[in-house]
């Protein structure tokens, strides 16, 4: 029965995706029209000058130039009414087919948008999922041992923590530990991915790389494990307060194995989908938290094309965020199926 | 009961346990404390117009560049020269012949600190001709001519001098007296100020005393009129939170932008939970496939990631500060939709529900006048939870330079510092309060938000 339901859940997925792209399509539909404009004025009068250099007829020229721009206008579907031009686009986006940017190149020179996105994802999800697991091994751990003593100075003054936490902006946090960290006691370097110049050994290469990792991890493990805490903390309690918990300690089980082995044994599930979820959530906020560390991500990447005015970089590198995010969910949501029974057993989806 | 006696019922009780949880207690201090600190925030800073020209240089001019706050000197073991303004300057006039006349004024000025101040300035308005000599009598009994200079003009304008750049060459003579060899670069400000020995250059000792400005004002014509002079000592430290790069007074901005920080936060979450309670309402209510398109809605919008999005909305459309409001709107609704959707579905089996729909009441009456009420104290919590992630998003816009520059904003505020160099340059004064604020927002709303919260599920409190 499982698998039916992971049939659907991805089906709704790519639906809900597809839905996604076509909003963002007629969002940006102007927007990109304008741009795509330029980029064929561009590209045509780069031919014309080629041309122009073997001794074309300039009337040629003339024709060929109208003729050409009027090729590739049909191409975009530029000439189209609006509603068509929206699905052209959409059905562009769903192919990776985003253009050419037109500033920003990759770290190879290209200019094709879904390579310079492309090189960036690594970086992005390196970053955050080594965050992710130090966050939630931490934010588990704190919150079982808060569940353990609620209401104790303990849980106290940590819930007054998460709540200090709350409306902290992450990226500001990482400003200061750069300030504090990298300059006022320079233990960590500032910022990027590797050292001026790499280290030339593979294994130089991987160590410089995670010395470079450790500050901005640090700074998100920081901000996300009370959030974490709290949680479980919420989730465990809940538990520890059903009738199956009585029982066991009225059997005399000792309470540490009451906490380990029953209470969270039936709160893994819950804890394990909802701190993925709220990380999830927090993935875009990374994504500004990389630009102030200049870790060539694709939160990074958005800095950049903000800076630089690149249209075509901004609107792939929000569809392949999109994409990342929506799999993220549906992933989390084939976990959570497959260790909840009442969704294994075929609820609804 | 009656409905509304039955809501008021609810809230008091509300109330009631509200007030024994002490976080909650003390997010409604912090509250207040903010509104306090808006309505008088004209009063609380010494730049009134802060707020709206934040951006006009020229308003800033007098202040000292990149200098910490006051309060350092508390802790440091130098004293730096706090900014002083010394206003309503008196002077004694004095006929020479025909129309020239003379105006005098000696402005004594106690200098106590080991750090001298960045500059000096004198400005005030003036209209016709003038010329003016300001001389510097030191506590030593040395004089040193500043600044000779004279000003014509027909209509009423300002004038402003630097005291620091204008008597460069007169203070590096009068330094020559002293040392044989000047330094490439004099520091005007630091010769002004100490002791006239051989370490003048390189270990200067403060001259501490009382320092004349003897200031003349010659008036060429009878029609002219100078008004308005002041002097501005423009310190080595300035302000409760120091200076930026751009002379701006950072307490001023701050202190500015809590109402734009409330102003969002507060907008978006009431705009964005009320759509989304009607909406989980609507949902739960009418039922069947009306609420599968409704939910189907909700999950495609739950699937936008929304930092990204307003990233480049931003980008691509520069906004206000309203439309900003309006698209995080457009995007927060979905937070309370799903807990809404099961609350109301309870509600909707209570017997009044049913005694209203068998007496004939229309859908609209019975979802905003039997339903709705009822999600009020849920709908207070959200929205306050949600308050701080509003901010959160605007200051996150505005760090990457996408803010209305119409107004201040925390964020605006860090974009510049990011920009300016404060990070690698150590200028933590403009770095760290605008972060703290950002965050102290967030926490007065996370404790009423939490506290709501704890009372809405009894069962989280303690086991």
């Amino acid at each position: 029965m499982y698998w039916r339901y992971a049939v659907r859940r991805i089906l709704m997925g790519v639906f809900i995706y597809v839905v996604i792209i076509f909003i963002y399509s007629a969002l940006f539909n102007t927007v990109m029209d304008q741009t795509l404009n330029s980029q064929i004025v561009e590209q045509v009068n780069g031919e014309i000058m080629k041309m122009s250099q073997v001794g074309t007829d300039p009337e040629y020229l003339v024709e060929y130039r109208l003729r050409r721009i009027g090729e590739l206008r049909d191409l975009y579907h530029l000439d189209d009414p609006i509603l068509s031009r929206i699905f052209w686009r959409a059905i562009d986006t769903l192919t990776f087919n985003y253009g050419k940017s037109t500033v920003m190149r990759s770290f190879e020179g290209e200019t094709d948008v879904i390579k310079i996105v492309l090189e960036r994802i690594p970086n992005t999800l390196m970053l955050f999922t080594t965050a992710i697991i130090i966050d939630i091994l931490i934010g588990v751990w704190l919150g079982l041992k808060k569940a353990q003593k609620a209401g104790k100075t303990m849980d106290k003054t940590t819930s007054i923590i998460t709540m200090g936490v709350y409306g902290l902006p992450s990226w500001w946090f990482g400003m200061v530990m750069i300030m504090l960290f990298a300059f006022a006691i320079p233990i960590f370097p500032s910022g990027g991915m590797n050292s001026v110049p790499p280290p030339t050994t593979f294994f130089g290469r991987v160590l410089d790389t995670l010395y470079h990792m450790a500050l901005p991890i640090i700074t998100l493990v920081f901000i996300g494990f009370w959030g974490r805490a709290y949680l479980t903390r919420n989730i465990v309690l809940g538990n520890l307060q059903e009738d199956f918990i009585m029982s066991a300690r009225a059997r005399g089980i000792p309470e540490r194995s009451v906490l380990y082995g029953h209470a969270l044994r039936t709160s893994a599930p819950p804890i394990l989908t909802m701190s993925l979820l709220s990380l999830l959530a927090s993935f875009s906020g990374a994504l500004v938290f990389e630009g102030i560390f200049s870790w060539p991500g694709m939160g990074n990447l958005y800095w950049a094309a903000v800076q630089m005015n690149d249209i075509p970089v901004l609107l792939g590198n929000l569809s392949i965020t999109t994409l990342i995010y929506i799999s993220g969910i549906v992933v989390l949501d084939l976990i959570y199926g497959f260790l909840d029974p009442r969704i294994k057993v075929g609820g609804k989806a | 009961m009656n409905k509304t006696n039955l809501v008021a019922k609810q809230l008091k009780d509300f109330w009631n346990e509200f007030k024994q949880v002490k976080f909650g207690i003390a997010g409604i201090i912090l509250l207040i404390l903010f509104i306090i600190l808006v309505i008088f925030e004209s009063f609380l800073t010494p730049f009134p117009e802060a707020s709206t020209r934040w951006r006009d240089i020229t308003y800033w001019e007098d202040n000292p560049r990149s200098v910490p706050p006051v309060w350092i000197n508390w802790f440091s073991q130098k004293d730096y020269t706090p900014t002083e303004y010394i206003e309503d300057l008196e002077y004694t006039e004095q006929n020479i012949s025909g129309p020239i006349s003379i105006l005098n004024s000696v402005i004594e000025y106690q200098y106590d600190y080991d750090v001298p101040p960045v500059d000096l300035i004198y400005r005030g308005n003036f209209k016709g001709n003038f010329s003016l000599n300001i001389v510097l009598e030191r506590p030593d009994g040395n004089k040193i001519n500043l600044v000779t200079k004279s000003f014509s003009a027909n209509t009423e304008k300002d004038f402003r001098i630097s005291l620091i750049n204008e008597s460069g060459n007169n203070v590096r003579s009068f330094a020559r007296r002293y040392v044989q060899n000047l330094p490439p670069r004099v520091n005007i400000n630091t010769v002004l100020f100490s002791q006239t020995d051989g370490e003048l250059f390189s270990n200067p000792t403060p001259l501490n005393g009382t320092y004349k400005l003897n200031i003349n004002l010659m008036k060429l014509t009878e029609e002219t009129v100078i008004e308005d002079t002041r002097l501005v000592v423009s310190g080595s430290v300035s302000g409760w939170l120091g200076t930026d790069n751009s002379k701006r007074d950072v307490w001023s901005g701050l202190l500015a932008g809590i109402k734009w920080a409330l102003f969002i936060g507060l907008m978006t979450s009431a705009i964005s939970v009320s759509i989304g309670v009607i909406y989980g309402v609507v949902s739960a209510y009418y039922g069947g496939i009306v609420d599968s398109i409704m939910q189907r809605i909700w999950e495609v919008f739950i699937n936008i990631p929304l930092l990204p999005v307003l990233i480049v909305l931003s980008a691509i459309f520069s906004p206000s500060i309203w439309s900003l409001i309006l698209m995080m709107s457009l995007f927060f609704w979905v937070g309370p939709v799903k807990t809404v959707r099961s609350m109301a579905l309870q509600i909707k089996e209570e017997t009044y529900v049913e005694a209203a729909k068998a007496l004939g009441a229309s859908h609209r009456r019975i979802i905003f006048r039997h339903m709705i009420p009822i999600l009020i104290p849920y709908s207070f919590a959200s929205m306050a939870l949600s308050v701080p992630s509003a901010i959160l998003y605007e200051a996150t816009v505005s760090l990457l330079g996408l803010g209305d520059a119409t107004i201040v904003t925390w964020g605006q505020i860090l974009h510049d510092a990011m920009n300016g160099g404060a990070v690698t340059n150590g200028l933590w004064w403009w770095v760290v309060p605008p972060g703290i604020a950002i965050a102290l927002v967030g926490m007065t709303f996370a404790f009423l938000g939490f506290a709501m919260d704890t009372i809405l599920n009894p069962k989280l409190r303690t086991r």
